[in-house]
Formats: structure tokens, C-alpha cells, sequence
């Protein structure tokens, strides 16, 4: 069972909104133990005035998912709050799904030596919101919002699997840092072979922003034994989610609690959480 | 970086360690420059004997604490709101920060540029919108261009708290001081797009230091370091360009009519520095009324910085970010004691956040 708050400014951005991120977060989350989603509860709060068309908008989109997948969303609630006393919606999705017998995935299963894949490009969903929020025109950028339950019924079966996680708040970076410091385990990774789509780059050099701490909501970084890497890696090919799929570095004995990134430029550094609300730099 | 950027990270590398037949000093004056090193790794790459130090080019690290604190103190003003960019809102005031302001009620709002905070005037007519203006010659010019045009349209409700600073005077005053003993100076990109060469010639001519302009790629920063090694090992010093593709020799003359017609120079209190004399710019007569110190009556009340607080021998390239007493404990991205915690181009967050050098 698992359970999110969902806010977001705009509620609606190019790739998704408020309803399909609520109900896209809470399947992942329940995907990442390895549960088949079954059955959702949906809270909502809405300011006092908000537009009925739109509200039903989002929450179409939602349904849209849950149907895809075969999820109920079985109950929910809805209160309005005097007008002023919310930003216009927020959303609470919980979830319940059903994990195969044996199945555990976490991070204690990481040992020296697995492999790190990451399936899709980096910062998508972040610099959207960004690009947005800051009034920046961005062709072609859109979030990478989508359900990943799929992607990973299809890896299940691997006995190599040991851990799998989707990169949302903090991305790539803290998921990476929390296996870290969660394992007591060294993490390597090459920056070279980490997918940053153009677009989220000129997000980024204009306001200063990491690629690598900002927020996907569609890509998932993997552990696996590394005798099963190359057989993951097709796996994932053959999926629209998983076709950017890349081995992107390893569990390491040295330093641990620690991530190295070896950069484009050949240089060496640590990888490390992002502290705080990210915001733009100055020039 | 593609395959060729990448081999001339490694060929500028090899060339530094064959120039360098001694121990050399520089100073990288601006913040991306530290950012983009620490990013990418590149102190991993120079030869030993090879030291770069940070300098003040950080906009918000080097706003002065009673300037941060004047700031703070009109955010808790009734019907103002504060138009400010993202990196001052955490940084600490003797108080509050512009964060806590703004949890407790405060209007405060991130912009990315002057323009935007003249917009936000025009959408709140019933405040007075007072935008924060830091940074040196790369803002200084649109905070110019905007006051333009707020007194074009006799915009009233807008103000602005002028923080900015200019560069060569500072650079003077450290190549002065004997107790940092540069080499040279990797000077500014952005800066020297607006301020073109001819300023920092004193640097070279006088100073017998070292000077180029470099770009902020992992391969440009490496050539503009060939070039400051190679300048030493000829003894023949010079300000050079290794970023033609966007600095004029001349500078951007537009920036410059702009700077000029609004601005004069005055006296700046920099963290770290004090009060140097030509170091700021304030508002020529016909436009100070757009200068919130005049117009609402202020007074800066000193303030002393932080505790154990070397932000100011930081920013100057006295310490390492690593020998502050604070760094790493207490002071961290996440619960900043000082302003170069804070900043995305604070030299003591990107040593905290890319340098701890554990890997080396």
C-alpha cells in the first residue's frame, strides 16, 4: 500500500497534469515494490470556484490510466476550501496492489558489482514544469508523466533483479544517493552514458538547474545482477517506456555512502542530493 | 560534450602540465566558472602544481549583510512585494531569510530578470513592488533598460534596491593583496561580453598578472588555463580572449549607452571587502526616484556577518571553502549559515555539493 500528495504548478503542463501525475505516481510507487496496482482511493481538495469542467478534465485523465491498467479506483473524498485557503487542487492518491510470493525488492538487495540501468532520459518532467513556472518557450519538451507498471511486469521474472526505484522528486541524483547511503554501498556512474535530452540541457543552462536532480516521472533506474544485463536491457528495448534504456554504472565496494560520476570531460566528482527548493540562478 | 570536447579537455590538460614548470595561482572570478570546474570534475584533470582559487563573482555571495537584511526588513512591509532572483531567497539574513519572510505572509517573488519584476508592477497596482538588484555588469544593464522604461510609462510602484556591483574595481583590489599571490586571472565571460577587454588592462599592465577571458565549457575553461600558463611561462602578460564566439574586444556598446545613461558609478559595500571606492553604480538624478533607499527613506544598519562565518575570505580567495570552521557543520546546502552555501554559484556549495574529494 502507498499513499502521495500531489501538488502541481501549472496544474496542467505539456505530457500530463494534476490527474494523470496522482495517478501515475502512486501506480510507480506500487510498481517499484514489484505490486500489481489494483485498487486506488482518491482525495481531493479544491478551492472554492474551481472550474467544474477542468476539475473533470484531470480527473478523466486519471480514470484514462486506471482503465488502461485495469485499477479501480474504489473510494474517494472531495472538500472544498473557502476560496484563498488552497492553491485551486490538490490531490491524495493511495494505492493497493499485490506483490508476487518471495518478490522483495529494496535496496538491502543490492550487492558489489550489480549494474545500474536508467530506462529513459533524465529531467524531462522537471524542466517542463520549469520551462513553464519561469515563463520560458521550450519547442518540443514535455513530461515524461506516464504509468510504469508494465515495464515492470516485464522484468519481474528476472532472478537478477534486486532493486528498482522511479527517479521523481530530487531525480536521478537522489535515488542514487539514497542507495548509497541505504546499501553502505559505492555507486559509479558515467555521465556519458546518462540521456539528457537537448531541450532539458537549455532548461537547465538558462536557470542553473542539475539535470540530474530534477524531477522524471517516467523513467526508472534498475538494479540487476550484472550476468543479466544485457538480457534486461533488450527487455526494456522492446517497450516504448523502456526504449532509451542504458547501463549507466555500478555498485561499487569503494566509498561507500557515496556516488562518483566520471564526466563528459573525463573528469571525476561526487554525485549529490539536491538541497532544498531548486531555483534559478541569477545569470 | 561530444568525443572532440572531450580529447580537448585531455590535450589542454596534457599542455597545462608541460607549461606549468612552477607552482601557479589562479583565480576564477566568476561563479559559473566555479559551478562548471566542480561539475566537471575538471580539478581532477590539472597538474598539481596548478591552483585555482575562487573569486567574488558570485552576485548574491558578495551582497553585504545589512544590504541582505534591508532587503528582509521591507519584505515585512505592508503592501510591498519584492521582486527578487532565485538564489537570494535563502540566503540567511541576520533574521530571517526572504523564505522565512515568506512563510510568515510576505510577498515575495522569483524572477529571472528586471523584466520581470517591472511585469509584476504592472499586475499588482495597489503594491509597491521593490525588485532586489544584484549581479554585476550582465544584470546591471536590464535593470537599466527596465528603469527606462518604468519611467517612460511613469510606472510609480516600482523600485528597485540597487545591490549591483561592478568588476574591475574589485579585481584591482586583489591583485593588490600581497597575501593571495596570483598568477592570473580567468576572467569573466558573461561580464566581458557587456565590458569587452580594454578594463581589465590595468590588471596585466600594472599587475603583472596574467589575464584571459574564457568561456564556461569544461574545454573552454581548460584553454583559457593553457593560456594563463602559457602567458607566465613567457613572462609576457596581456588580457587575452579564449572566448571569441561571444566577447568583443570592444563589448557590447548598447549594454554599455544603457549603463551609462542610467547608472554612475558609486561607492559599494562588498561581503568579504567593505566599502570600495567606484566599486557599485547608483541611479543618476533623473531616474533616482526608482531607487528605494531615496524614495522610502533607508538606512542600512550595520550588520555584522554570520558567526564563524568566512564567506568573505572565501569569496576572495583567501580560504579554501574547506577551511571554514562551519563547512560541512552546521553550514550545508540544506541549512545554509552563509550566503556562499546558498547560491547555485556559491563556491562553498559547489565544493560541498561536486568537490568533497574523497574520489581523488
Amino acid at each position: 500500500m502507498t499513499i502521495d500528495g500531489y501538488t502541481v504548478h501549472p496544474l496542467s503542463f505539456p505530457g500530463g497534469n494534476i490527474g494523470k501525475l496522482a495517478v501515475c505516481g502512486t501506480v510507480n510507487d506500487l510498481a517499484c515494490r514489484g505490486a500489481k496496482p489494483l485498487y486506488i482511493a482518491l482525495g481531493v481538495l479544491a478551492e472554492e470556484g474551481f472550474d467544474e469542467r477542468e476539475f473533470l478534465g484531470y480527473l478523466t485523465d486519471a480514470s484514462t490510466v486506471c482503465h488502461r491498467l485495469g485499477i479501480r479506483i474504489v473510494t474517494g473524498d472531495t472538500k472544498v476550501l473557502p476560496r484563498g485557503e488552497l492553491d485551486r487542487l490538490v490531490l491524495t492518491t493511495c494505492g493497493l496492489g499485490k506483490t508476487l510470493p518471495g518478490r522483495d525488492l529494496g535496496i538491502s538487495n543490492l550487492r558489489p558489482g550489480d549494474d545500474l540501468v536508467l530506462t529513459g532520459p533524465v529531467g524531462l518532467h522537471g524542466a517542463t514544469i520549469a520551462a513553464l513556472r519561469y515563463g520560458l518557450k521550450s519547442e518540443g519538451l514535455a513530461s515524461d508523466c506516464a504509468p510504469l507498471w508494465e515495464l515492470v511486469k516485464k522484468i519481474l521474472p528476472f532472478p537478477g533483479l534486486r532493486a528498482i526505484r522511479d527517479c521523481t522528486r530530487g531525480g536521478l541524483a537522489t535515488v542514487l544517493c539514497e542507495w548509497a547511503e541505504g546499501s553502505r554501498l559505492g555507486i559509479e556512474v558515467d555521465e556519458s552514458s546518462i540521456l539528457v535530452p537537448d531541450t532539458v540541457s537549455s532548461v537547465c543552462d538558462l536557470l542553473g538547474f542539475d539535470p540530474f536532480s530534477l524531477a522524471c516521472e517516467g523513467c526508472l533506474i534498475i538494479g540487476v545482477a550484472p550476468g543479466e544485463t544485457e538480457a534486461l536491457l533488450e527487455n526494456l528495448a522492446s517497450s516504448e517506456e523502456g526504449r532509451f534504456a542504458s547501463r549507466i554504472g555500478s555498485i561499487i565496494p569503494a566509498h561507500p555512502g557515496w556516488v562518483s560520476l566520471l564526466t563528459r570531460s573525463g573528469g571525476r566528482r561526487v554525485l549529490d542530493m539536491p538541497a532544498g527548493e531548486i531555483l534559478p540562478r541569477i545569470c | 560534450m561530444n568525443d572532440s570536447a572531450y580529447n580537448r579537455v585531455l590535450t589542454a590538460s596534457r599542455a597545462l602540465k608541460e607549461l606549468a614548470d612552477r607552482p601557479l595561482k589562479f583565480m576564477e572570478v566568476c561563479g559559473t566558472h566555479t559551478v562548471s570546474i566542480y561539475r566537471s570534475g575538471l580539478r581532477t584533470l590539472f597538474p598539481s602544481n596548478v591552483s585555482l582559487v575562487s573569486g567574488p563573482g558570485c552576485p548574491v555571495c558578495v551582497t553585504a549583510q545589512d544590504e541582505i537584511d534591508t532587503v528582509v526588513r521591507l519584505a515585512g512591509m505592508e503592501k510591498v512585494a519584492i521582486a527578487t532572483y532565485g538564489d537570494m531567497i535563502r540566503v540567511p539574513g541576520s533574521s530571517l531569510s526572504l523564505a522565512q519572510a515568506r512563510a510568515l505572509g510576505a510577498s515575495i517573488h522569483v524572477v529571472l530578470s528586471a523584466a520581470g519584476a517591472l511585469d509584476l508592477a504592472r499586475r499588482l497596482p495597489d503594491m509597491t513592488v521593490i525588485f532586489a538588484g544584484v549581479g554585476f555588469e550582465t544584470t546591471a544593464p536590464a535593470t537599466a533598460a527596465v528603469v527606462l522604461e518604468a519611467n517612460r510609462y511613469g510606472q510609480d510602484n516600482f523600485l528597485v534596491l540597487n545591490f549591483h556591483k561592478t568588476v574591475p574595481v574589485v579585481l584591482e583590489t586583489l591583485a593588490m593583496d600581497p597575501a593571495l599571490a596570483l598568477d592570473g586571472f580567468l576572467l569573466p565571460g558573461h561580464v566581458s561580453t557587456i565590458l569587452g577587454l580594454s578594463p581589465y588592462a590595468p590588471l596585466a599592465a600594472e599587475y603583472g598578472l596574467a589575464c584571459v577571458v574564457a568561456g564556461f565549457e569544461p574545454e573552454q575553461i581548460m584553454a583559457g588555463l593553457v593560456l594563463l600558463a602559457l602567458q607566465n611561462r613567457e613572462g609576457h602578460f596581456s588580457v587575452q580572449s579564449a572566448y571569441p564566439q561571444a566577447v568583443r574586444p570592444e563589448g557590447n556598446k548598447r549594454a554599455k549607452a544603457l549603463l551609462e545613461a542610467v547608472f554612475e558609478p558609486a561607492d559599494a559595500k562588498w561581503r568579504g571587502l567593505g566599502l570600495l571606492p567606484g566599486s557599485g553604480l547608483k541611479f543618476r538624478p533623473p531616474y533616482s526616484h526608482f531607487d528605494a533607499r531615496i524614495r522610502l527613506g533607508l538606512v542600512d544598519f550595520p550588520a555584522p556577518e554570520p558567526a564563524g562565518c568566512r564567506c568573505g575570505d572565501v569569496l576572495t580567495g583567501r580560504i579554501h571553502p574547506s577551511e571554514c570552521p562551519l563547512f560541512g557543520c552546521p553550514c550545508t546546502p540544506e541549512e545554509p549559515v552563509g550566503p556562499c552555501m546558498v547560491s547555485s554559484e556559491g563556491s562553498c556549495a559547489a565544493v560541498y555539493r561536486y568537490g568533497r574529494s574523497e574520489f581523488r
